[in-house]
């Protein structure tokens, strides 16, 4: 029983921080802010830290990377969610775009779309949910119809993260006439292919983060198959399990809590007793979501696929998520609704919230979590 | 990196539920309410056998763990003995107490002549066992001590150990809670249909899962704190103490719920498991003194993780 992360993450983590220091403004709350420089600040991040070996420090060496363990991958994710992904949108290829096309490829798709996700050049979007089909992916509509060598994809995509900046979609859809899992076949496309169009959806989040993507009889070649035809849901499965444990939301909770008695200074003090034991309450929930989180990961070091462990501490964390985010508002009171660099935190607070409000949705809705957990339960009843 | 128990603690919490099991498991608890003899008996016997007396938490992390691992298979079935203090001795053998600012109040204090006796702001000494036991359905066991006038407290190190493996078994009786909830709903059919069936009844038992392996992670990172910085993992223990007693009160009210009127029925292991662990749970505090507590040793010591809270940060 250890529960010392090693002398390597703890350097990692020191030179992570140090890059940060350098590069990233503290007002920095992320790429997708009203300001567009932020996005600029993002990708340019993404080139250093590239240059630095640490970009794709996780994939192993003979794609580029730096062959490094679950627990540096960890170790960059907890980091750059803390001081809010100054990868920008780029962290959804790194962490399973590219793992995908490394497990499902080709050597032509992996020789052509791997070293740009490992450059830091090239941001992509998924194409999962659909109008129809949201924690029922398996229902999807938009369908692929062979047409020659080629494919002709009409559908609509919802809720498409970076669908207006993405060079790249990996995309669902559906072939042949099988209904659920049958026939689900995930190709790679261009964003500026005609027949694609991108519609942004206003959020509380900010801009980039949510867009409707229409296919109209876009066409694309067969080499756009990411996998076998009929094979998507495998890839599926491989992709979602890697972004199950993908945020690691406790870290920005953890460094905003440590923040804020700071950043509140000299009233700190104070505070009613209750919000300070609602601060130490929150450290708490944010170390066993931390602990949960450990959990997954070292399952996955040990080669094991921890669905139920991964359901686990995504409820655990998402939840983590928000109840931080009414804590800090708790304590900041009135002011709590100041946005911007002149609001306290740099405003960090008020952007957390709003990110939270999504966090029991994004990527899996905290009621799929608890279905996959109730299952396994169940299966072990006596009765 | 390791979140894992040694082999030798899972070892011993095999063989922990194997023996407790051969007592009845929560049967020992219903018969010691009959009669309280049984303690110092059956129980006591099955607990040297199982090497209580040679186990010493204070010895190394794989000791630690392994009295850790008893007090979770104690809790499991509400095991009417004092595991915790007793792992916990002084070089009298007496058992260490962790008690209320108040009073000497402790669970079981009828059952040794002796005990070494502490509170949480370092006040404490040897207390003997005078008074008469609660006996009512929530402390059938708690007796009031009385101090002796030896006033030398226990070291904050055995008072944070204690307060640890007591957390242990908070949560084992918790851990078995949900499984006994689980068998339940799953065998009990209304509107035609098992309860595990509804979605309502599938999320409550999800909620109390993650709550318990939550739990269960703090437990085992705090064995972990414990054994590398001693008395200095004071928030560490108060943190485990809170989240042991927060976890406590929503899943053992989630499981008896989830048992409908048998929830209350002694007949039912949830019920006596909900009755023998509030003990560990109101003393020597409940929730929000612990919180307050947490807030101070933050405060005072910092709290490890990934950035520094409180002003000596850490």
């Amino acid at each position: 029983m250890d529960f010392d992360l090693g002398e390597q993450a703890t350097d990692l983590r020191i030179q992570l921080r140090a890059l940060i220091a350098a590069h990233i403004d503290d007002d920095f709350l992320g790429a997708f802010t009203d300001d567009p420089a932020d996005l600029d600040v993002a990708q340019t991040f993404c080139r250093t830290l590239a240059d630095a070996g640490l970009l794709t420090i996780a994939w192993p060496v003979e794609y580029g990377g730096g062959g490094g363990s679950v627990w540096d991958q960890t170790v960059v994710r907890e980091e750059m969610w803390a001081h809010h992904e100054p990868r920008g949108a780029q962290y959804m290829g790194l962490n399973w775009v590219g793992p995908a096309i490394m497990a499902h490829g080709t050597e032509e798709q992996k020789r052509r779309h791997l070293p740009p996700i490992a450059a830091g050049r090239v941001i992509w979007c998924q194409g999962f949910s659909e109008p129809e089909a949201g924690s029922d992916l398996a229902s999807l509509r938009t369908r692929a119809e062979p047409d020659g060598d080629s494919w002709r994809i009409t559908g609509q995509k919802i809720w498409t993260s970076y669908a207006s900046m993405a060079q790249w979609c990996i995309i669902a859809a559906r072939v042949g006439s099988g209904t659920r899992h049958e026939g689900i076949t995930m190709f790679l496309v261009a964003m500026d292919a005609p027949g694609i169009t991108v519609r942004p959806i206003r959020s509380m989040l900010g801009p980039h983060h949510l867009n409707e993507v229409f296919f109209d009889e876009m066409s694309t070649g067969a080499d756009a198959v990411l996998g076998q035809v009929g094979g998507g849901w495998s890839v599926i499965r491989t992709a979602l399990a890697h972004e199950r444990v993908g945020i690691a939301r406790y870290a920005r909770c953890e460094r905003l809590l440590s923040e804020l008695g700071r950043a509140m200074a000299p009233h700190w003090s104070e505070l009613p007793p209750s919000l300070h034991t609602a601060w130490a309450r929150a450290l708490v929930q944010v170390r066993v979501a931390r602990l949960l989180a450990y959990r997954t990961v070292h399952a996955q070091s040990a080669g094991e696929v921890p669905d139920v462990a991964a359901s686990t501490a995504r409820i655990a964390v998402t939840q983590c998520d928000q109840s931080v985010a009414e804590v800090l508002f708790a304590a900041l009171d009135d002011e709590c609704l100041e946005a911007g660099s002149t609001a306290p935190l740099h405003g960090a607070v008020e952007d957390h919230w709003r990110y939270a409000q999504a966090a029991t949705v994004a990527s899996g809705t905290i009621e799929v979590q608890r279905m996959i957990v109730a299952k396994a339960l169940l299966a072990g009843a006596r009765s | 990196m390791n979140p894992d128990l040694p082999e030798e603690a899972v070892a011993l919490r095999a063989s922990a539920d194997a023996a407790f099991a051969a007592l009845g498991s929560v049967d020992a608890a219903r018969r010691a309410e009959e009669d309280p003899g049984v303690r110092s008996g059956e129980v006591l016997s099955t607990l040297r056998e199982l090497g209580l007396d040679d186990l010493d938490p204070r010895l190394d992390a794989i000791t630690l763990a392994a009295a850790a691992a008893l007090c979770e298979a104690a809790g499991r079935v509400a095991l009417p003995s004092p595991v915790a203090a007793m792992l916990v001795r002084d070089q009298q053998g007496r058992p260490t107490a962790v008690v209320p600012d108040r009073t000497s109040r402790v669970d079981h204090g009828d059952l040794l002549p002796e005990w070494r006796v502490g509170t949480l702001d370092g006040r404490g000494g040897v207390a003997v066992a005078g008074g008469i036991r609660l006996g009512t359905r929530l402390g059938p066991f708690v007796t009031d001590l009385e101090l002796t006038d030896d006033l030398v407290a226990p070291p904050l190190s055995d008072v944070l150990l204690q307060l640890t493996l007591t957390c242990w078994t908070v949560l084992g009786t918790v851990d078995r809670a949900v499984e006994l909830a689980v068998d339940h709903v799953a065998g009990r059919v209304q509107f035609g249909k098992p309860l595990s069936a509804f979605q309502s009844v599938q999320f409550q038992l999800a909620d109390a899962a993650v709550a318990v392996a939550g739990l269960r992670e703090l437990a085992a990172f705090t064995l972990w704190r414990l054994d590398v910085a001693g008395a200095d993992a004071r928030a560490d223990v108060l943190a485990l103490r809170l989240h042991a007693l927060e976890v406590a009160r929503s899943v053992l009210r989630t499981c008896q719920q989830l048992h409908g009127a048998a929830g209350v029925c002694d007949e039912y292991d949830i019920s006596v498991l909900t009755r023998m662990v509030q003990p560990a749970l109101r003393l020597p505090c409940g929730v929000e003194r612990a919180a307050s507590a947490l807030v101070a040793a933050i405060d005072a010591d910092g709290f490890d993780g990934l950035f520094l809270h409180g002003t000596a940060g850490r």
